[in-house]
């Protein structure tokens, strides 16, 4: 490729008073055309072209660089955000399931509780129906005593109505045949001799007899105290 | 020299950095940068019916971001259909023995792997192009 000379002196001109230069492969094509000067600017632009396209690649593979380590920290905050994300989607799911658990620990509280009260209210039932169990076996023993006491006063009142009934049938039938021989004048040593021992024994056994019945009463009264 | 480049790469500051590279190393005066695999694609079949040159070197990545397809299927079809008039290869950060037999499977001519200094990978491919061209060269791993 091959310029007039006037479009080569405007571009020695160009480069002299404004440092503009072409720039570029076109360089590569140009030809000097056996000007000196030219050939001298071609040269220099050529060597500015060079010196621009070092400068240049060497911006771009720093940004290159910097891009590849940009792209690297980007996975890595992408992976970490995934981890991140992973793990409080787990989070999550344990604490929704530490809910559920503690929703059904509540319930199971709360049954809990229900059955306590149901179990205090049975306790205090039972408790009620003991103590009435234990005043209705009191009255019962009560009741019993007082049968018993009452049998017993009865039979203590019969027995001692019959042995009484039996002394004195015999101390009347002893003393009507004393009383008889002695109006009648018929030997009165062997019946007065029988009434005097009868007597004696009659009262004897009407003592033992009420001794042993004072001697019951006192024995049950001190059995039920 | 090589006429003309075309790089196909989804990553656009690559772009820039294989633009400078080019020209620093005097690759090549003509390099045109896609983004995607289907670009590249609609690029030839473009090409094909205007009647216009095609690139003379494609450098393909090889997991294109945003594509329809990989970079090995797209050597693959421009192969198929522009067989050996095109010299084309892989540029990758992946230096997977099994993705670069697939690669060969395919008919590329080269592998580079991509890294902070292409340059010198570039400027070893540069030396070999003739070989690639005339398709004399083998698959060659520039590492």
């Amino acid at each position: 490729m091959e310029f007039s000379a006037n479009d080569r002196k405007k571009l020695i001109k160009l480069c002299r008073e404004r440092n503009i230069y072409l720039e570029g492969n076109v360089l590569k094509i140009l030809q000097d055309s056996g000007d000196d000067k030219f050939k001298e600017y071609i040269e220099n632009a050529i060597e500015r072209d060079k010196e621009m396209r070092k400068k240049r690649l060497s911006i771009t593979k720093t940004i290159q660089e910097q891009n590849r380590e940009l792209k690297k920290t980007t996975e890595e905050n992408h992976e970490l955000m995934e981890e991140l994300r992973e793990t409080l989607s787990l989070e999550e799911k344990t604490k929704r399931e530490l809910e559920k658990n503690n929703t059904k620990l509540l319930v199971s509280k709360e049954e809990n509780k229900q059955v306590h009260d149901e179990l205090r209210i049975a306790i205090k039932d039972a408790e009620f129906a003991k103590l009435k169990a234990e005043t209705a076996k009191k009255d019962a023993e009560n009741d019993l005593d007082l049968i018993q006491r009452k049998g017993q006063s009865e039979l203590t009142g019969i027995i001692a109505k019959y042995a009484l009934f039996m002394i004195l049938s015999v101390g009347l039938i002893t003393t009507g045949l004393f009383i008889f021989s002695l109006i009648t004048g018929k030997e009165t040593q062997l019946i007065a001799s029988t009434w005097s021992n009868l007597f004696g024994i009659l009262l004897t056994n009407a003592f033992s007899i009420v001794g042993t019945i004072m001697g019951i009463k006192y024995g049950s009264e001190n059995e039920k105290k | 020299m090589i006429e003309s480049i075309l790089l196909v790469d989804d990553e656009s500051l690559f772009h820039l950095v294989f633009e400078d590279a080019c020209s620093l190393l005097d690759i090549s005066l003509s390099l045109e940068c896609v983004s995607s695999a289907d670009e590249a694609s609609q690029m030839f079949d473009l090409m094909y019916r205007m009647q216009k040159p095609r690139p003379e070197c494609v450098f393909v990545d090889l997991n294109i971001v945003g594509s329809s397809f990989d970079g090995i299927e797209l050597v693959r079809k421009i192969n198929f259909e522009y067989g050996n008039s095109v010299v084309i290869g892989i540029i990758s950060s992946s230096d997977e023995t099994e993705e670069q037999s697939r690669a060969i499977q395919s008919g590329a001519q080269f592998w580079i792997v991509k890294c902070d200094e292409i340059e010198p990978r570039l400027e070893d491919f540069r030396q070999d192009y003739a070989g690639y061209k005339n398709r004399t060269n083998p698959f060659k791993i520039y590492k």
